[in-house]
């Protein structure tokens, strides 16, 4: 493959992966390169299977507390309480042990350990202009990508909305994957669209969150086909390239033809993991969607959908045809 | 006809007739309430010795000011925006999309994100009047 001369781009991708059965033995010198006294980040769930304490023991005495309070959509007020207790046992280290939203939620603490104040201040892109508090993630889950990326997902209670906080110093020093191929996986997507960035399917998977608290990866995985066909006239080629990476022999097809079958091949895979295909099936009223639309037209991630998304009609249109 | 010096006062007004002449802007920026301060970096190799602060004030689809001013009245405004010289200049001759400029990190937004996501094709529009200008920057 040659490239264009034209050819420009940025790929940002700082942290350092650690990965293996077992690496998570690597985390006390991970800590003693970045800090003393950590706090561990996590979730009631991890704490009742048992994953925190390995981590305690591992830790050993550089464990200054564990904040375990973060519920499944993290808010600017959990990042707050976070923050205010990681200083009173006086933490320079972030461990966060979970998903995406424990995840995000040391992110957001890692801004308020070092610039002080509110997550609510610090509304903008791109301000932060130092290193902030150093974070070292052990994701539990395979798929959120949250251990590379630069964003920080929070829900604002008070606008009743999902805020996509991007910053290029809340990027965490240290991802450690100690559970298998599949957290490999997670992290290339996470590199890949820390970079690329997102679009409509995200915009959709947060608000219909912020709205009805459905959880984010079963929102984007429902949303993929229909945004997919919404996008299909504009993109066909790329819509062509995943038939292909699912399988599909594309040959001989038109790009369209092509396109079409790569939603379908989402579909049949959809059907083999036996995923919810409808959102009336997981929850959702159909009064929810007007206002998730809406919402959707001011999420960052809409900005970069490869077809520009006109109206709050237009992503409305296609909640209903998920619903 | 001469060409309009950047951070001039000419500059200023014609990019406001530009954006008033634009169909599109009243259509996009319409709900649209609140300032915008523009900070542009100092850059004396490219002849610009001082930081220069632009603002701009749009109400529900109307241009209400574009002009320069001090580094108070920019820096409280609704929504701040600052970066280098170079990064400026990128955008105003339409080289570089501002709000990848944003992600990127090359300018750096104060405010409200999903405000002005909602209010991007607004946005788009009044950086394309600025591109329209035939503007001489200070390095030309």
């Amino acid at each position: 493959m040659s490239y264009s001369p034209d050819l420009s781009f940025i790929y940002f991708a700082p942290t350092k992966v650690v990965y293996g059965v077992g690496s998570v033995s690597e985390l006390p010198m991970e800590v003693s390169n970045l800090g003393k006294r950590v706090v561990l980040v996590t979730d009631r769930g991890i704490c009742d299977a048992g994953l925190v304490d390995e981590v305690r023991d591992i830790l050993g005495d550089s464990l200054a507390g564990i904040f375990a309070d973060v519920p499944q959509d993290t808010g600017m007020e959990v990042c707050d309480r976070g923050a205010e207790y990681a200083g009173s046992v006086g933490a320079d280290v972030l461990v966060s042990l979970g998903g995406g939203s424990v995840i995000d939620t040391a992110k957001g603490m890692s801004i308020i350990m070092t610039e002080g104040g509110s997550l609510s201040d610090f509304q903008g892109m791109q301000m932060l202009t130092r290193p902030q508090t150093p974070h070292i993630v052990i994701p539990t889950t395979a798929g959120t990508g949250s251990e590379v990326t630069s964003a920080a997902v929070v829900l604002n209670r008070e606008q009743g909305q999902k805020i996509i906080i991007y910053e290029y110093h809340i990027t965490p020093r240290v991802a450690i994957l100690d559970r298998g191929q599949m957290q490999v996986a997670a992290l290339l997507a996470g590199w890949a669209f820390s970079n690329a960035l997102l679009g409509l399917v995200h915009a959709m998977a947060h608000s219909i969150g912020a709205v009805r608290g459905i959880p984010h990866g079963l929102a984007n995985g429902l949303f993929l086909p229909h945004v997919m066909r919404f996008n299909l006239e504009e993109v066909p080629g790329l819509t062509a390239d995943i038939a292909e990476a699912l399988g599909v022999n594309i040959h001989g097809m038109a790009p369209l033809e092509a396109g079409k079958a790569g939603i379908a091949a989402i579909e049949a895979l959809q059907d083999r993991i036996r995923l919810p295909r409808r959102l009336r099936d997981i929850g959702v009223q159909e009064e929810d969607l007007k206002k998730a639309a809406e919402l959707a037209m001011s999420d960052g991630s809409v900005v970069y959908n490869p077809r520009m998304v006109l109206s709050s009609d237009e992503v409305l249109e296609v909640y209903r045809k998920a619903y | 006809m001469a060409k309009l010096k950047v951070f001039s006062d000419e500059w200023c007004n014609a990019w406001a007739d530009k954006i008033r002449e634009s169909k599109e802007f009243p259509i996009h920026n319409k709900g649209w309430e609140g300032d915008i301060g523009c900070c542009i970096s100092k850059d004396p190799k490219a002849n610009l010795p001082e930081d220069k602060y632009l603002y701009v004030n749009f109400f529900d689809g109307k241009v209400l000011d574009v002009r320069m001013a001090d580094k108070e009245t920019a820096e409280n405004t609704k929504f701040v925006i600052s970066g280098e010289y170079i990064r400026w200049k990128q955008v105003a001759r339409g080289e570089l999309d501002a709000v990848k400029a944003m992600m990127q990190g090359k300018l750096k937004l104060k405010g409200n994100l999903p405000y002005v996501v909602k209010y991007v094709k607004g946005v788009q529009e009044t950086i394309k009047c600025l591109v329209a200008l035939d503007s001489e920057f200070p390095d030309d």
